[in-house]
């Protein structure tokens, strides 16, 4: 049969399957409960059923005698064994008070899920029957749950380290704002609550410890975001050297942010194999996930916008009290504060702001990253208070983002935080979406539905978005106790196929298809000639993690540099072995050749063969080709968008119909554009979820009354329209590829898009202020009591 | 969780209050309860607390277990008022309940106005949280319903 050769398509930006699907797919990707050591025993936790209590008394013969038990131990077990846990983000200049975290609770328990006591047994169900004889005798405490009110006088205490429960007090300032609220024409002002989410990643988390006494080594796999700070920490709690400790994350279902901490029950884990010498494995149960695994936002916002009467911002002034839950988890405080506080001007000139933000300690399960981890609460922010304001004005929501965007810059723009963002052409994306949204007829639509009684309404928000974290050398100024560099190996092995290493570690974002269209790109070999290599500390060099969209952005850098070293030596071992000038030799389409003789060539493969036998290898060249390259990145990167939604709302019930969404994002070049795509989707319905269905919610006492997903709310697919993704691409400066981060930026402008367009669909009532989520029932409260009004 | 009820009783409140200090009633009208084992009263002062201990199988939603309960009677004020504790830990978690009993003698019987507030913590409250209002009024309306059909059968 005749076929036609076409040029060959680039491998970069094209949309591939991912690689990671079928064994996704078909069940037979193994994940941390998947693997089964000989001799494993099971941990159960028995967990505090009180928000705040006093331990009188555990009384655990019991479970010792329960059939099947090897060992309960308890919080006084660990003395001398497990330190604290570590907090690993210690905000400067904002008096952090870091109070004792221990692995097992020691005298008193600050929240629902607290860890209290752990029976170690030859079944899993053995151990879960034998937690339930357990006999804890609580003194229950006033509790606090709410980060608002925890700060006020009389307000039940947690630590004594930590007066009237402040974490924190961290301020961000420029340009002068009380100026600019003398000098506004107006002045909106609005009270949000950003309410606490639970980031419900389909695995669980987990662990299996194997700690063997003889050699003093531990191997922990652990569902994680980022093994390499899991051996840091772990080693730090645990006294057992770096070098004997080996973390792998296998196949990891999600993280959403809530993988990233250490949590009780891995340490918990590993204390019992060290405690025992035989491999222990835990694993939550959904219920178990929703205590004691991390949660996010829990935010009260108070914000104040100044500006003129035609609309141009001057001034953004705000107070937030963020929850932190009982203890600060391990990167808790950079979250309101460095990724929430410097993002407050978005991709709008404005010549001041200032914000007071509290970090507080309430009795609740500890608050860590969630997907947009304190953009998306910066982004709320600032986007709904620039509807307020075009209300106030009565000038178009999109015209007065109009007004105040700053103009497309390709090579930096400083803005009044202190941060520079990389490039941007804000505009450019706000035209896009309107275009394909068809916004002028949209309106148009919606004034001849009000004529008829329908209620639609259409949301529009924009974004900034700080991520691919971060130069080192500002993650120290910023207080994180790590680095923020990776690194990548990049190894041929002598048939021509590549493995590539890499620090970080995705579990779901789909790099083990882009990192290879990298290679392939660069140097002409087949995707499927290059395994992507992640997860194991052992392999892996060192990378600090998958999180706040920096895989692709840091890790895909160090990537794109390693493969361009061994481009390098191929070429000068082409140029040996054809005997011809290096300055000769060109490249394409995976052949080193001599200028003008294509069939004077060498292949990568061939080279792959000649540099690992190094029979006839150059002066003073090494054998073997092979890349390592560690990349530091120079700045952040600053991807950008804007969304629009069109809902109908019901009047009568206050049912939300999500009628259109619209996405344009602009995270640079796209490697693979079917990827992008799918992290567009996941985070939109992400963000979505928060504006209308999700809440974490507590009763005065701390106890968790959304304790499965019974009564948690997360977002299914009959509830969602067709997502409509359009891009932009404006590059990077400074990212070899041109590329910046898209895992977050879904989440960070979906909620506000969908709450403007929920309040816009109400405009004839006058609702101005809903607090999310936007069920039913509030709408139909909000709508009601304007009519009463 | 605060509840307010009002039972009607067709008997003079001095037989009411009787029944509702009777242990083997309240045994046998307490949905998922069985027997009444007496403790110490804790003020050791005649007349003072009534403590009894009890199992009671409590379900709410999915979840249901046995519970270890303290039932106490305190407060009294014969025949007028009282005060009723329950104070219940298990498996599914922990339920504690008080409630100020007060009679009132009407033309045909007796009205008990009952004022009960309850917190409820483990899993009982993660996963039946919805229910538990209904689940507490119910159960306090069978407990009272019951006493009231007592009583009823013991004036025919």
């Amino acid at each position: 049969m005749a076929t036609t050769v076409a040029a060959p398509a680039r491998v970069f930006g094209s949309g591939i399957r991912r690689r990671e699907d079928p064994r996704l797919l078909t069940g037979t990707a193994r994940y941390t409960a998947d693997f089964t050591l000989p001799g494993q025993l099971y941990a159960a936790i028995l967990r505090s059923p009180h928000g705040h209590a006093r331990i009188r008394k555990i009384g655990s013969s019991a479970a010792k005698a329960a059939p099947g038990v090897v060992a309960v131990f308890t919080g006084a077990d660990t003395e001398g064994v497990l330190q604290s846990i570590p907090c690993a983000w210690l905000v400067p200049n904002s008096d952090l008070k870091v109070a004792p975290y221990p692995p097992l609770a020691r005298d008193v328990v600050r929240y629902v899920g607290d860890a209290v006591a752990v029976v170690v047994a030859e079944s899993a169900q053995q151990a879960y029957d034998a937690v339930e004889l357990i006999d804890v005798d609580y003194q229950p405490l006033p509790a606090t749950v709410d980060p608002e009110h925890a700060v006020k006088p009389g307000a039940p205490q947690l630590h004594g380290e930590a007066p009237n429960n402040i974490a924190f007090h961290w301020t961000v300032a420029g340009g002068d704002v009380d100026a600019a609220f003398k000098a506004a024409e107006v002045v909106v002002r609005d009270r949000i609550v950003q309410q606490r989410l639970i980031p419900t990643a389909m695995e669980t988390r987990g662990a299996l410890a194997h700690y063997v006494p003889a050699t003093g080594e531990l191997t922990l796999w652990n569902t994680t975001q980022n093994p390499h700070i899991v051996r840091f920490i772990m080693s730090l709690v645990t006294g057992i050297p770096e070098d004997r400790l080996r973390v792998i994350a296998p196949e990891v279902g999600g993280g959403f942010g809530s993988k990233i901490p250490q949590i009780q029950g891995d340490f918990i884990t590993v204390f019992c194999s060290m405690k025992l010498g035989r491999p222990v494995k835990w694993i939550e149960s959904r219920s178990e996930n929703y205590q004691s695994t991390t949660h996010g936002r829990d935010h009260v916002q108070d914000v104040e916008l100044a500006a003129t009467k035609d609309g141009r911002i001057l001034g953004l002034r705000c107070t937030v009290w963020a929850g932190m839950g009982a203890y600060l988890s391990t990167a808790a405080p950079g979250i309101p504060t460095i990724l929430h506080g410097l993002m407050l001007s978005g991709p709008y000139k404005i010549g001041a702001v200032k914000e007071d933000v509290y970090g507080v300690y309430t009795n609740t399960t500890p608050v860590e990253a969630y997907r947009g981890a304190g953009r998306p609460e910066a982004t709320f922010m600032l986007e709904r208070i620039i509807d307020r304001l075009a209300d106030e004005i009565g000038v178009d929501p999109v015209e007065v983002r109009r007004r105040n965007l700053i103009p497309p810059f390709d090579n930096g723009f400083d803005v009044i935080t202190g941060l520079k963002y990389d490039s941007g052409n804000y505009k450019g994306a706000l035209d896009k979406a309107l275009a394909h949204a068809g916004y002028e007829q949209l309106r148009a639509e919606q004034a001849e539905a009000r004529k008829k009684g329908r209620y639609l309404g259409i949301g529009v928000s924009m974004y900034v978005e700080i991520c691919g974290l971060g130069p080192s050398q500002v993650a120290g100024a910023v207080g994180f106790q790590g680095g923020l560099w990776e690194s990548a190996i990049v190894r041929f092995h002598p048939s021509g196929k590549a493995h590539v290493f890499i620090g970080s570690s995705p579990h779901g974002q789909g790099e083990e298809t882009t990192f290879a269209q990298i290679v392939a790109d660069e140097l002409g070999v087949s995707v499927n000639d290059v395994k992507v290599v992640h997860g194991d500390t052992d392999i892996t060099p060192m990378g600090w993690g998958t999180y706040g969209s920096r895989t692709t952005a840091v890790s895909g850098a160090a990537l794109a540099i390693a493969t361009r070293k061994i481009k390098e030596k191929a070429r000068l071992l082409t140029s040996h072995l054809l005997e011809a000038a290096v300055e000769d030799i060109d490249y394409a389409n995976g052949k080193f050749f001599v200028r003008g003789f294509p069939d004077r060539h060498k292949t990568i493969q061939d080279i792959a063969l000649m540099a690992n036998v190094a029979w006839n290898m150059p002066q003073g060249m090494e054998p073997g080709l092979e890349a390592t390259t560690s990349y530091d990145p120079p700045n952040f990167v600053f991807p950008f968008g804007a969304h629009l939604a069109v809902v109908e709302v019901q009047p009568e019930t206050g049912h939300i119909e999500l009628k259109r969404y619209v996405a344009v994002d602009d995270c640079g070049p796209q490697i693979n554009p079917m990827i992008v795509e799918g992290q567009v989707h996941g985070g939109v319905v992400q963000g979505i979820g928060q504006a209308l269905w999700e809440q974490a919610v507590y009763d005065a006492n701390g106890q968790l009354l959304t304790g499965s997903l019974a009564d948690y709310a997360i977002p299914r697919a009959d509830v969602l329209p067709d997502i409509e993704v359009l891009s932009t691409v404006t590059p990077s400066p400074h990212h070899p590829l041109g590329v910046k981060g898209i895992g977050e930026a879904g989440t960070i402008a979906s909620t506000c898009t969908v709450y403007n367009a929920v309040i816009d669909a109400l405009e004839p009532f006058k609702v101005q202020s809903i607090q999310m989520p936007l069920t039913p029932e509030r709408v139909w409260r909000a709508i009601a009591e304007r009519k009463g009004a | 969780m605060d509840i307010t009820a009002t039972y009607s009783f067709a008997a003079p409140p001095s037989e009411v209050w009787n029944l509702l200090m009777d242990p083997d009633a309240i045994a046998a009208c307490l949905p998922g309860c069985c027997e009444l084992r007496p403790l110490p009263a804790l003020s050791g002062v005649e007349g003072g607390d009534d403590r009894y201990q009890a199992e009671l199988i409590i379900g709410v939603a999915a979840v249901s277990g046995t519970f270890t309960a303290t039932i106490a009677l305190s407060d009294k004020v014969p025949p007028h008022s009282y005060r009723l504790q329950v104070d219940a830990t298990g498996k599914p978690g922990f339920a504690h309940g008080s409630a100020t009993i007060v009679l009132s003698a009407e033309q045909n019987g007796t009205l008990a106005h009952v004022t009960a507030a309850a917190n409820v913590g483990g899993l009982i409250a993660r996963v039946g949280q919805r229910l538990l209002e209904g689940v507490a009024r119910m159960t306090m309306d069978r407990f009272y319903g019951c006493l009231a059909k007592r009583v009823a059968g013991a004036g025919s």
